[in-house]
């Protein structure tokens, strides 16, 4: 799975992190930091995090 | 299921919309909107779009030809009939369905009693327009009543335009968001100040004066006056159910009640759900959002957006193998330079434990909890634990026993008081 944050439209509220916490956490500055190679079973999870986001700044593509 | 008509427009309607569609829904999909507007996101009409950094545009949520629906705009429904499975509009049409989504949302909360020109509620992209219009036209004397959300994300936009907008925030129940408990309100209410905004903590508004029929004070309990050219009437949200008065369906303080699976309950003591009505989003008295002292409502965009994708679903499934409604609470907003955000029901705790920075501080983390168990935490600028609160409530309301020291996510150490069981 392949997943890409549009770092400029990302408001850092943090909501992806919510959802799919194995993937997404923002840092100490609120910044979204999003794990490199997650594992496939988790595809779902991510995709749940890219519609939970308010500003759609997580596209998602699977394997 | 050859029809499905869902009634509201915004996220949770939208979100049903889509998902109905991805959930293989091939039939007539009928989407039915009292406003005029194609669908957008509320959220930013306060911040960005009082700003002027994001046009109406960007906030859309969906266009006319979008999910093969048959759009209905700016005619809301005034009446359901469930034994025939009709709804009906304000231009006396019809609409027949097999399922139906109650998305109808909320209006802003009106002033109770006239008001002149110049004082306005905001809800909407017309309202945003309107207040944008009359500080554009020169309105420099603002003041907010209420100060909730609405009211607070108000005034930072506001005295941020760097118009020399001077904004006075009356808030009769004492301090701005007061519903997150804990210290936050105070930072809020400091903040404001440095912003430049007045603060009016305490004290109720007697009413409206006029001057050629437009605004030019609010008067206060106190019998104060303050100067106005443009009131905003911030005081909360009115479920817009008054369509489905008569329908059977029970509405809960003025909400649609709904079952763990959001199907909605019809009046009467049993309250048995109908099997092709499903409710979404803050129209919602949903039985699978509870504090300790039962269901209550939430007006939050994670859960419109998280109850529409599951209505659709549910409607489609049939309550047989419909799925519960699992969700944390969760919500942000920013305001002078503070952003903050919340998981859970942290308003409705009895004890507050400031976990990280300090109360007032630039940055600050605090667990609210109920009789030692975990009800919510808040953040200020320090959003990166709350993930880990949120999956402990979630775990709590599943009945997981917590070991001590924690669940191991990244609330941490502060797990050591919180108990097992359901939320509620």
């Amino acid at each position: 799975m392949r997943i890409t944050v549009d770092h400029e439209a990302c408001d850092g509220l943090g909501q992806c992190a919510l959802v799919a916490p194995e993937v997404f956490a923002l840092d100490d500055d609120e910044r979204l930091q999003v794990a490199s190679d997650p594992a496939p079973e988790l595809a779902d999870k991510v995709v749940a995090a890219a519609r939970a986001c308010p500003v759609r700044a997580i596209s998602v593509e699977r394997a | 299921m050859r029809a499905v008509v869902v009634v509201g427009a915004g996220l949770a309607g939208v979100r049903a919309a889509e998902s109905l569609r991805a959930r293989g829904f091939r039939g007539a999909l009928t989407v039915v909107s009292d406003e005029t507007e194609l669908p957008y996101d509320r959220p930013p009409l306060t911040k960005q779009v009082v700003a002027g950094t994001r046009a109406a545009d960007d906030i859309r949520l969906a266009g006319a030809e979008d999910f093969g629906a048959r759009w209905i705009r700016g005619t809301g429904a005034v009446g359901l009939d469930r034994e025939r499975r009709r709804v009906r509009l304000a231009d006396g049409a019809e609409v027949p369905y097999d399922g139906l989504v109650l998305a109808t949302g909320a209006q802003a909360r009106a002033w109770p009693g006239e008001v002149p020109a110049g004082v306005l509620t905001v809800r909407g992209l017309d309202d945003v327009r309107a207040l944008r219009a009359a500080v554009d036209g020169g309105a420099r004397e603002v003041v907010v009543v209420g100060a909730g959300f609405v009211g607070v994300e108000l005034a930072s936009s506001l005295v941020g335009l760097g118009l020399g907008v001077r904004v006075t925030l009356v808030e009769p129940f004492g301090r701005p968001l007061r519903v997150l408990g804990g210290t936050v309100p105070d930072a809020v209410a400091q903040a404001a100040r440095r912003a430049g905004v007045v603060l009016r903590l305490g004290t109720g508004v007697t009413g409206f004066r006029a001057e050629g029929g437009r605004v030019a004070g609010v008067g206060l309990a106190d019998g104060s006056v303050l100067p106005a050219e443009l009131a905003v009437v911030a005081i909360g949200m009115v479920p817009a159910t008054g369509w489905l008065v008569g329908s059977g369906l029970a509405l809960p303080s003025g909400r649609v009640h709904c079952d763990e699976r959001l199907f909605a309950r019809t009046a009467g003591v049993a309250g048995v759900p109908d099997p092709r009505i499903v409710v979404a989003g803050d129209v919602a008295w949903c039985d699978a959002v509870r504090s300790v002292d039962g269901p209550v409502p939430l007006e939050h965009w994670s859960n419109a957006a998280a109850q529409g994708e599951l209505a659709a679903r549910n409607l489609l499934a049939g309550p047989a193998a419909a799925e519960p409604y699992e969700h944390v609470p969760s919500f942000w907003t920013s305001a002078f330079g503070l952003r903050i955000k919340s998981v859970g029901l942290p308003g409705t705790g009895d004890r507050v434990v400031v976990e990280e920075g300090e109360p007032g501080a630039e940055k600050v983390l605090e667990a609210h909890y109920r009789e030692g168990r975990l009800v919510g935490a808040v953040s200020v600028n320090l959003g990166k634990r709350l993930a880990g609160y949120a999956r402990r409530l979630q775990e709590e309301r599943g009945g997981v026993a917590e070991a001590a020291g924690g669940s191991g996510a990244a609330g941490g150490s502060a797990g050591a008081s919180a108990g097992s069981g359901a939320l509620g």
